[in-house]
Parts: C-alpha cells; sequence; structure tokens
C-alpha cells in the first residue's frame, strides 16, 4: 500500500526532482528550517489504516488527502470555528462573536500554511523553501495588515505588527527560555550567538527606521506641515529596509548557510519521513485554498475589532499589540517551547528571532510600499509608547542573547517584561477616534502642550 | 583573668548550630565580607582586667558591638542629634548630625545580620541580606512615605541605585586598576548579567509609566494620572515576583554563581565562629534598627530647611548626599576587595544592593504607600530617568566581557559625576511637588505638578 501510493503520488504530479537531492544530506536537512522543524512537532502521523477500508483507489487518495491536510494537527480541534464564524456573519450574530470566532478559526489555518509550505519545499529544493519560508512564513500577520489596510484603518496595521514583533522577542523567546531553563536545571544551555547576533543587527536597523520619523515629529514640533516629509522619510526606508532583508535572505541561504542549520543530531521519531505526505498540485491548491480562507476570517477580524473592543471593554490598542499576534503566533510558539525543552535552543531562537526579523524588516516595509501604492499615508511612525516599549525590547533581548548561554532567570525575565508591556497597553485608554481623522500621526500630538521643547 | 572570651557565649546562648568549614562559608555573601573588612579584631585584654565576670562579659559585648568597627568614632554624633533636637539647635544641625550618625548604624546592622547568620545558616542568611541588606534605605524612604514626602522616596531610592551602581562600582574598579595594573582583573561574567537584566526589567517598569505621562499630555482626557498609578502598582507587583525568583535563583538553584571567591584566606578574614550570641545579636540589631528609624524622622523632617539653609536643592541633597552617607561601609568594602584583586565580590556588593534597591525596595514603597493611600508611582521624571537609563546601559555594557581596567572605573565614576553636577544645578522647587505629586519636567528644569 505505502509503496503505491507513493507511485501514484508520482504519477500525478509529475517525477518530482526530489531524487536528485537525496545524496547529500546537507541539502536535505537544509531543506527544513527552524520554523519548518518547530511547526512539526504540533503535528501528528496521521493514520492511514481508517482510510484504507474504502474501496476506490482515486476516493481513498483524496480521503488521505483531506485526512492529512485537515487532521494532521492537533490545533484541529479549533476548525469548526471557521464555518461558525462565517455563520455568524451571515446571520448578523454580535460582532463580538464574529471577531472571537474568526482569531480562533485563524490559528489552525496559520499551522496549516506552514505545513504545507514546507510540503512544497520538498519539490523545489531547500532554496526555494527557504525563500517560501522568508516570504510566506507570517502569512497571516500580512494578509491581516492589507485588509487593515484596504479598509484604512491604520493604526491597526501598526499595531498588530508591532505587536507580532514584541510577542515574537518577549513572549515566545521568554516562554522558551523559562521552560526550558526549568527542565534543563542541572545542564548547561548553549546555542550559537551569531545567529541572534545577526538577528538583533536587524532588528536595530528596524528600530532606527522607526525612530527616526518619531523624533522627527517631535523635532519638528508643530504637525501638519512636516507630516509629509515623514512619510516620505518612512517609504525611503522601507525601500531600504527591503534590501536589507533580501541581503539577510542572501547571507542566510547561499553564503552563510552554516550559521542557520538547526541542530539534528539525534533524529526524533517525531519528524515526517523525508518525504512529502501530500503531492506537489495537491498541497499548492490547499495552500491557495487556505490562504482565500484566511483572508476572509481576517476581513472579518478587521471588520469587527471595534465592536469587540467596545464590547469586551477593552481598548483596540491593547487588542491589536497582545491579543491578535497570540493568536497569529499560537503554533509556532507551542513548537519553541517544546524545542527548548529538548535544550535544542538554536531552533527555539530560530524561530522567535528569524519571525520577528521577517515581520519587522519585511511585513512592516512592504505594507508601507503597499499603502504607498494603493494611496493610504501609512508612515513608520509608531507613537512614543510604542516605539519605547519596541527599542526597550530590541535592546533587552540583544543583551539577553549576547553571550550564548542561557538560563530559566533570562525567560523569566523576558517574560515579566512583555506582562508589563501588556499591563501598559491595557490601561492606555488614549482614545484612539482623533489619531484616525488626523490622518495617522500617531496618538494625538498638540504642540501648544510643549511636550518636550517648549 | 579570662580563659577563654569566647566560651561564657557558648554556655549563656545554648550550643550553636553545626557549624562545618563549608556551611560557614557559603553563608557569607558578598555583602557580608565587604563589611568585614571595615572591622577590627576587639582587644579583650581591656577588658579583662574587669573584676566581676558577669560585667566582664557584658563589657566585652559592648565593646565587640560598639567599638568593632572603625566608623565607630562617628557614634558620638548620635547622642548629639538627639540633644540638638530635644533642644532646639538649628535644624540644619540636625540634619547633619543625623546623617552623619547613621554612618556608624549602617554597618552595625550588616554586622550584626552576618552575626545572625551563623546561627540561622546559609540560606536563612542569604534571605535576611536580601531583604534587610538596605535596611537604612528602606527606613528612609517609609518615614519619607509617613510624612507624605513621595518626591524624597523617590529620589533617594534612585540616588542609591545610581550610586551602587556608577559610585561605587567605578571608584572600586578605578582603585582596583591602579593598585592591579599588571594584574588581569577577571571575574565572572554570568552574575553581572543577571543583575543587569533585572536592572533593565526595573528601567522598562519606570520607563513605561513616564511616556504614558508624556502620551497622555496630549489627550484631551484627564486619565493620565490614575493609569500611571495602576500600571505602577501592576508593575511593582511584578518586580517583586522577579525579586523572588531572583532569590530562588541566587540561594538555590544557581547557587555557585554567586560564592564568594575565597582561595586565599588573608588574616583579614574573620573565623568561622561568631564573636556575639545569637539572642544578644537580636537584641542590638532591635535597638540599632530603632535609633536608625530615630535618626532617620530627623533626617526626613529637617530636609528642607536644611536645603535651603545651604543652597542646595532637596532632589540634590536626596539623590547625592543621604545616598553616599547610607552606603558609605559599603562603599569602602567595596573598594579594599578591589584592591585585592577580588572583583567578584566587589560586583556582588555594588550590583546586589543595586537591583536589591530596584526590585525590591522600590516596589514595596509603591505597595505600602498604595496600603497607607497615598498616590506613589514609578514615574520618576524625564531627567531622573534618563539617568537612571543611561547609567544601566553603560554599567551592562561595561561589565559584559568579565575583565576590568582602571579606565572602566573612571568612566564610570564620571559619569557619576555629572549626573551630580546635573542634580546640583536642578534648582527646582520641590516644595509644592511634595503635596501635588510630581508629574512631567520641560526643559527648563521646573517641576510641573501632574
Amino acid at each position: 500500500m505505502e509503496e503505491s501510493q507513493e507511485a501514484l503520488n508520482n504519477i500525478e504530479n509529475g517525477i518530482s526532482n526530489y531524487n536528485k537531492g537525496l545524496g547529500n544530506n546537507k541539502e536535505i536537512n537544509g531543506s527544513k528550517t527552524p520554523q519548518n522543524l518547530s511547526a512539526s512537532i504540533v503535528r501528528k502521523k496521521s493514520d492511514p489504516i481508517l482510510v484504507s477500508n474504502v474501496r476506490f483507489q482515486m476516493l481513498r487518495n483524496i480521503l488521505n488527502n483531506l485526512h492529512e491536510v485537515v487532521l494532521g494537527t492537533k490545533l484541529a480541534v479549533l476548525f469548526p470555528a471557521i464555518p461558525l464564524a462565517i455563520l455568524a456573519d451571515f446571520y448578523h450574530f454580535g460582532r463580538p462573536w464574529i471577531f472571537a470566532l474568526s482569531l480562533l478559526g485563524l490559528t489552525p489555518l496559520a499551522e496549516r500554511v506552514s505545513f504545507l509550505t514546507e510540503q512544497i519545499a520538498y519539490f523545489t529544493g531547500p532554496t526555494v523553501g527557504g525563500l517560501l519560508n522568508a516570504t510566506c512564513g507570517n502569512a497571516t500577520e500580512m494578509i491581516i495588515a492589507f485588509f487593515a489596510l484596504r479598509q484604512n484603518k491604520i493604526h491597526v496595521v501598526k499595531y498588530s505588527l508591532l505587536g507580532s514583533i514584541l510577542s515574537n522577542l518577549l513572549l515566545v523567546l521568554g516562554t522558551s527560555l523559562l521552560f526550558g531553563g526549568l527542565a534543563n536545571l542541572k545542564k548547561e544551555q548553549r546555542y550559537d550567538r551569531k545567529q541572534a547576533d545577526v538577528n538583533s543587527l536587524l532588528l536595530l536597523l528596524g528600530l532606527l527606521c522607526h525612530m527616526l520619523p518619531l523624533m522627527f515629529r517631535y523635532a519638528s514640533g508643530l504637525g501638519n506641515p512636516f507630516a509629509i516629509d515623514t512619510l516620505q522619510l518612512s517609504r525611503t526606508s522601507s525601500i531600504f529596509m527591503l534590501i536589507a532583508y533580501v541581503a539577510y535572505i542572501f547571507f542566510q541561504l547561499k553564503t552563510h548557510r552554516q550559521l542557520f542549520e538547526s541542530q539534528e543530531e539525534d533524529e526524533d521519531e517525531d519528524e515526517d519521513g523525508e518525504k512529502a505526505v501530500i503531492g506537489f498540485w495537491s498541497a499548492f491548491s490547499w495552500l491557495v485554498g487556505m490562504t482565500i480562507i484566511i483572508a476572509l476570517l481576517s476581513e472579518y477580524v478587521v471588520g469587527t475589532i471595534e465592536a469587540a473592543s467596545n464590547s469586551w471593554g477593552i481598548s483596540v490598542n491593547f487588542i491589536s499589540i497582545i491579543l491578535l499576534p497570540i493568536v497569529g503566533n499560537a503554533a509556532e510558539h507551542a513548537g519553541s517551547i517544546i524545542f527548548a525543552l529538548k535544550n535544542k535552543l538554536d531552533i527555539s531562537l530560530g524561530v522567535a528571532l528569524g519571525s520577528a526579523s521577517q515581520i519587522s524588516m519585511f511585513v512592516v516595509p512592504l505594507s508601507v510600499i503597499v499603502a504607498w501604492i494603493m494611496g493610504i499615508q501609512m508612515d513608520l511612525d509608531f507613537s512614543l509608547l510604542e516605539t519605547g516599549s519596541l527599542a526597550f525590547t530590541i535592546i533587552i533581548t540583544a543583551f539577553t542573547l549576547q553571550d550564548g548561554t542561557s538560563h530559566y532567570m533570562k525567560g523569566v525575565i523576558l517574560f515579566l517584561c512583555y506582562v508589563v508591556i501588556a499591563a501598559c497597553f491595557f490601561v492606555d485608554k488614549i482614545p484612539m477616534n482623533e489619531t484616525i481623522v488626523l490622518g495617522n500621526l500617531g496618538t494625538v500630538n498638540e504642540p501648544s502642550s510643549g511636550i518636550l521643547f517648549a | 583573668m579570662a580563659s577563654n572570651p569566647d566560651q561564657p557565649w557558648l554556655l549563656e546562648n545554648g550550643t550553636l548550630k553545626g557549624l562545618t568549614k563549608e556551611t560557614g562559608r557559603t553563608g557569607r555573601t558578598a555583602h557580608n565580607m565587604s563589611s568585614s573588612s571595615l572591622r577590627k579584631k576587639s582587644d579583650r585584654t581591656l577588658v579583662s582586667k574587669v573584676p566581676c565576670a558577669l560585667l566582664r562579659q557584658f563589657l566585652a559585648n559592648l565593646q565587640e558591638v560598639l567599638l568593632g568597627t572603625k566608623l565607630a568614632v562617628l557614634f558620638p554624633a548620635i547622642p548629639l542629634a538627639i540633644a540638638a533636637q530635644c533642644f532646639g539647635f538649628a535644624r540644619p544641625w540636625v540634619f547633619a548630625l543625623s546623617l552623619i550618625g547613621l554612618m556608624p548604624l549602617a554597618e552595625r546592622v550588616s554586622f550584626l545580620t552576618e552575626q545572625i547568620a551563623y546561627y540561622t545558616g546559609p540560606t536563612v542568611g542569604g534571605l535576611l541580606n536580601a531583604t534587610c541588606g538596605n535596611a537604612t534605605e528602606l527606613i528612609i524612604a517609609i518615614f519619607a512615605l509617613a510624612q507624605h514626602k513621595v518626591a524624597v522616596v523617590k529620589y533617594s531610592l534612585l540616588g542609591s541605585i545610581l550610586s551602587n551602581l556608577l559610585l561605587v562600582l567605578g571608584t572600586s574598579l578605578f582603585c582596583g586598576g591602579i593598585a592591579n595594573m599588571k594584574k588581569e582583573q577577571k571575574y565572572d561574567r554570568r552574575q553581572a548579567d543577571v543583575n543587569s537584566l533585572m536592572l533593565l526589567l526595573a528601567l522598562l517598569c519606570h520607563l513605561l509609566p513616564m511616556l504614558f505621562t508624556f502620551a497622555a499630555a496630549g489627550s484631551s482626557t484627564g486619565m493620565g494620572v490614575d493609569s500611571t498609578l495602576h500600571l505602577s502598582r501592576a508593575s511593582s507587583t511584578v518586580m517583586l515576583l522577579a525579586y523572588a525568583a531572583y532569590i530562588v535563583f541566587q540561594l538555590w538553584t544557581h547557587r555557585e554563581l554567586f560564592e564568594a571567591q575565597e582561595e586565599a584566606d588573608d588574616d583579614d578574614v574573620v573565623e568561622e565562629t561568631p564573636d556575639i550570641g545569637f539572642w544578644s545579636g537580636i537584641v542590638w540589631l532591635v535597638g540599632m534598627t530603632a535609633v536608625i528609624a530615630l535618626l532617620s524622622e530627623y533626617v526626613v523632617g529637617t530636609i528642607e530647611e536644611a536645603a535651603d539653609s545651604w543652597g542646595l536643592s532637596v532632589s540634590f541633597i536626596s539623590i547625592i548626599l543621604l545616598p553616599i552617607v547610607g552606603n558609605a561601609a559599603e562603599h569602602a568594602g567595596a573598594i579594599i576587595f578591589a584592591f585585592k584583586n577580588k572583583l567578584d565580590i566587589t560586583l556582588g556588593v555594588a550590583l546586589g544592593s543595586a537591583t536589591q534597591i530596584a526590585m525590591f525596595v522600590v516596589p514595596l514603597c509603591v505597595i505600602i504607600a498604595w496600603i497607607m493611600g497615598i498616590n506613589m508611582d514609578l514615574n520618576f521624571s524625564v531627567i531622573e530617568t534618563g539617568s537612571l537609563a543611561l547609567s544601566i546601559l553603560a554599567v551592562a555594557f561595561t561589565l559584559q566581557d568579565g575583565s576590568s581596567h582602571y579606565l572602566k572605573g573612571l568612566v564610570l565614576l564620571l559619569c557619576y559625576i555629572i549626573i551630580a553636577a546635573c542634580f546640583f544645578v536642578n534648582k527646582s522647587p520641590l516644595h509644592q511637588s511634595n503635596i501635588l505629586n510630581p508629574g512631567l519636567q520641560t526643559s527648563t528644569g521646573a517641576v510641573r505638578g501632574a
């Protein structure tokens, strides 16, 4: 049964060029980036016995495919939220319900998209796989940002992306280091700091690009006449951030690949076999389908965020910065913790830092460029409190990771930093209405209050 | 003639707990070891001439406790301060004498804590040190809260952190570097890293309320103060949690990171047995704490008059003068250990003290103020928070490579002098801020009530 299935897959999809790479162990390993490895943890091997009872070969294949894709994850229990969310929208249930159900539905979808990307990477080879991961690794965040742009909710874009960076750097990393440290109390926990260093540098560049428009706004004092300059500065910075990201991809996938190899000395039984479990075109069509559903749910989320915020009594800021990223990152988060428990810190760091770098240096400038094309004025000026939190986060993370060892206290501190920042945004009930009217200058800027430079 | 001066204590106080060399050693935290360098062995020959045995014991105890330190010359300031207060001398005199009197008291309290630690074992000793190591600062802060001088609380605690990070560390590294010019000076950077991380978390908890107040100042609603207060109280709880985790880390799971270096035993090191009994230690501790409380009350009560009379601002006295006085004993000890090239102990003293104040005393004051119904938040205004941020970053950066030389000390020391100069010229009137709970500071330096 097993090999005929494989033969059938090969016949259906054309001979994959996967066999070419089989001789070179390094190449195979290279296709499993840290993100793929971590997501693979939350998968379970699908059980083909159930399917083999069905008579027709074709039907069996389709069901097997379905089984593998839809039920191949522990998060599949959340899948029913998707039809419920669509129903809630059609039958006009309370808007907060639509919001909550859409959020819940997004969690397994994000994980499945990562799985499908990995499957496609088996067929396309490791480099293209790495590229795919580099662009689509945070597809959920990108799609949410795009829909928020379309509905002209610039602050939701800014704050959800900022929240993703904060969540990756503090929450995911903190909990991973904490649990890893507690589980490995007696062992020494080491990781290769060169990977952490490169990511820290990229994040610092991103931070500079955020701080300059902010300081520009404060230095100019009066708001409106200089708003255009901030916009031009932001757009220029975005282009350079994308250039930096391209260089980073080149560094990561071509010239200094060995820095980013994930640790694979002991193979667990958890990992998938070296071959893909579904065919290339089926993976591709599943990917397209799931992306469409993600788009739909994202549209619901962005549309109902204010209603949910009013109904639950928390600010839109808090929902964008704290809730949305926790949901979007849930699968990566779990994977990162599990690898830290096994004392494979390089993979945890690869997941958390890589994701943060990707959002900061790819998704954010891409959003600015897309907004430019759409004629929407989005700049890189995330207001004072948010930029301050970002600056501090990057500094403390860079400092924490710069010595190459870890213990649970580091995780405790990073996690508590996240709690404090979350508390700050929780009590932050500064009304956002004025900012929408004033055209996205961040928080209200009344120059007469003479905050800094009277 | 006294046969063995230690024996009467053993008889009087019951047997000591089994003191093997190892438990005795680990009971000596860096803090305790630094203060011990200021002590001198008491000279029993004088006491041994007294005929009556009980009187002899009593006098030996007195001599050990009162005269066992080089700072004992300052003890006469205490009765002078009390006399000055009772007879209505000029208030600045009361202030100055109380300050001088606090110095030896702080050192003696640390000595007594160490003595008690001999009896209770190393872990409880470490815990005692972790809570009472900065008893003087804590008592001053509580009295200032009781008199509703929230600004004095904030600035004195901030000044303690700055003094520990820049002044104590700077002078120690500088003197140690000059004395050991040809040798390589190394220390274990993991201890410094953990302390730097804790200080960074404390910085975050101060930075966010300040930024929040800034951001809220531009909005039309007046919700800034309330939200800042809630945020500060929540942050204080988080800080205390972090400190508890730090104590578990330091005293239990990763104890070996914090062991004091003891390879070369000098003749300075006190031997493993305690010098006074357990109960006499407790009695002396309670008594000295009461005297510290009295002097602190004088200090806090007369600070404004002293400021007016000497032409300095209250913020300068709070940030610079008070901590120098409160820290004098630790300071001297840290320098002495740096001379001997035992930098781990120096760092343990300076960084440990700074971490303790930032992550324990400050949030504890916020919680106590909450209980007392006083609105104290974590928003130390712009200049103070900026100085704190730069100090922490400078120290974290300086200590991150595990070796030291005199230039590092010099730079840190000069940072402290610059910050002191900044507060010296900052003649902001703090009187109204004591009532109105200080908020923002504009660039001209005038404090504006929130």
